[in-house]
């Protein structure tokens, strides 16, 4: 199974049309990766599909880099149940 | 203006004072006013009490029959009982919509004076308006009107270059017989200073209100000569300071206070010639005039009148109160007048399709947060148009949220947010980043796609509808 930080990479790289080997955790969706508004809408709806849950809206868009979003998709994860591979 | 006169200590706060005693957005936001308003006339400072007009007996007056028609093609009489029919429910028991005027000159204009009055309504009252001829006030007469304007223009490019009368005098004897007619014939006469904003006010225009006033004594205070100041061209100026004949605070001041015609016998009718038209209108009711004339949505000659609906928002935000008017019927007159091709512009105040859509995904977040931030009043409750958002490029994934909720009439927790949205985003999106397209999405077109992206929300919806 694969880990939080690597299912997030590939969301990210899917939404962002990017290669997934590229983005770092320390990348900024928008500075870095050049995510326009509309794709961070995406993303975070991609995340939710992706582990099976549901995020707050705004603490979820407030998240800045890849490296901070694994981390609150792993605490979204644990606080609804939902099993990962940290 | 380099030297700061007076320090502002920042107030910090963890409320927002949204300034709601102004701002009530139930009703539109509340003019109020502190101190005296000084204006100088001949030398004197003269003071205002614009506060005062809360308990003046300020009204609407209405020309959507007469100026409002020489704008456009003629109204059917079917199509003016109804409009005269919605204005009677926009004004309400109190009459603040007080009076409309008619033409009385061929028979379609005489039938349609008597099918409005056989609707029985009190208000608007129906009064006439004739030219300045002798003769006329047999048509006022037999069509039993208790009032008619009648023209008395005033400056001198209408007495010598227009009605080619030979001298002042000449030409003021003439009215004057034409007022004494109208006494004759127990009519009370709306005298309609035409021009008077280019007229000369101390040579011909008080001496000739001076005249109307010591004939009027002669009837009763109910067919008392009114004055009407017509802004002919839309060349008054409200400005404090601004020079006769143009200025509005002093011609009311000459009328009303040296002359003596009291306010309720003063009324404003207006031009947009400069864009200054609601401006003025409202300055004549602070400055004195009870009686603003207005025509619905402004349509008047050229560039047309004070607009009805304009002055209707000014009086409850003046009054603090709808005193009994029904405001949601302007939508009902503008969809009437649309009905029957009258061009109202999406984006004209209080009217237009679009006077409360904002295309910005920046305003639509806004709006989503909190209504009252892009919203001027509870446009639902006034007007049955809620804050709207029009979907383009620019909308953002919140404007396609707050489209989306307003479609399902979502409230509260019920509410779609944005994350759900992001499919219909991604379409808008791709209309214009793929598709090239350089106009807004249509209803239609969103509506199609709400039902393909949200189809338990359509069900529901269309259930419930």
């Amino acid at each position: 199974m694969a880990t939080v930080e690597e299912r997030v990479k590939a969301v990210t790289a899917q939404v962002l049309k990017l290669d997934a080997e590229k983005i770092k955790n320390e990348h900024s969706f928008t500075s870095d990766l050049g995510a326009e508004s509309v794709q961070s809408i995406e993303l975070v709806a991609m995340f939710e599909e992706e582990f099976g849950i549901e995020m707050d809206e705004d603490a979820a868009l407030s998240v800045e880099t890849v490296g901070a979003a694994v981390e609150f998709v792993a605490n979204v994860c644990k606080e609804q149940g939902v099993e990962v591979q940290e | 203006m380099s030297q700061a006169k007076k320090k502002h200590r920042l107030v910090d706060a963890k409320e927002p004072n949204l300034v709601e005693d102004i701002f009530v957005h139930s009703l539109p936001p509340l003019i109020r006013f502190e101190g005296a308003v000084i204006e100088n006339i001949d030398g004197q400072a003269v003071e205002f009490d614009f506060a005062g007009i809360k308990d003046r007996p300020i009204v609407i007056t209405d020309t959507t029959f007469r100026d409002g028609q020489q704008a456009r093609p003629p109204y059917t009489i079917d199509q003016m009982v109804h409009i005269y029919d919605l204005l009677s429910k926009l004004s309400g028991p109190n009459g603040v919509i007080r009076q409309t005027e008619f033409f009385l000159y061929t028979r379609n204009d005489r039938e349609t004076l008597d099918r409005c009055r056989r609707l029985g309504h009190k208000y608007p009252e129906c009064t006439g308006w004739i030219r300045a001829v002798k003769g006329d006030f047999r048509l006022v007469k037999e069509a039993g009107l208790a009032e008619s304007g009648m023209l008395t223009s005033c400056s001198d490019y209408h007495i010598f270059q227009k009605l080619k009368f030979r001298t002042r005098k000449e030409c003021m004897e003439s009215y004057c017989e034409v007022v004494d007619a109208a006494f004759e014939a127990g009519v009370r006469p709306r005298c309609h200073l035409e021009d008077i904003t280019r007229a000369d006010i101390e040579g011909f225009v008080l001496p000739f209100v001076e005249r109307l006033m010591e004939m009027s004594e002669q009837v009763p205070e109910e067919r008392r000569a009114k004055i009407r100041l017509c802004d002919t061209m839309g060349f008054g100026i409200s400005y404090p300071g601004a020079e006769l004949p143009r200025s509005i605070p002093k011609l009311i001041y000459k009328l009303n206070r040296e002359i003596g015609v009291p306010s309720s016998r003063l009324e404003w009718h207006g031009h947009n010639d400069f864009h200054k038209v609601h401006t003025n209108a409202g300055a004549a009711w602070l400055y004195g005039c009870d009686a603003l004339n207005t025509t619905l949505f402004g349509f008047g000659e050229r560039t047309g009148n004070p607009p009805l609906e304009g002055a209707v928002m000014e009086y409850i935000a003046l009054k603090g109160d709808t005193c009994g008017m029904d405001t949601l019927v302007i939508t009902e007159l503008a969809d009437y007048m649309r009905s029957i091709g009258l061009p109202i512009p999406d984006n004209y105040p209080f009217a237009g399709r679009a006077f409360n859509t904002t295309s910005a995904g920046i305003h639509a977040g806004g709006l989503r947060q909190d209504e009252r931030i892009y919203n001027i009043f509870d446009t639902e409750k006034l007007l049955g148009k809620p804050a709207r958002v029009a979907i383009t490029d620019k909308s953002g994934a919140d404007g396609v949220a707050h489209w989306v909720n307003e479609f399902f009439g979502l409230k509260g927790e019920d509410r779609i947010n944005k994350i759900r949205v992001h499919k219909l985003a991604r379409w808008v999106i791709d209309q214009y980043e793929v598709e090239n397209r350089l106009t807004a999405i249509s209803d239609q077109e969103l509506e199609a796609k709400a039902k393909e992206f949200f189809p338990d929300h359509w069900e529901k919806c269309k259930a419930g509808k």
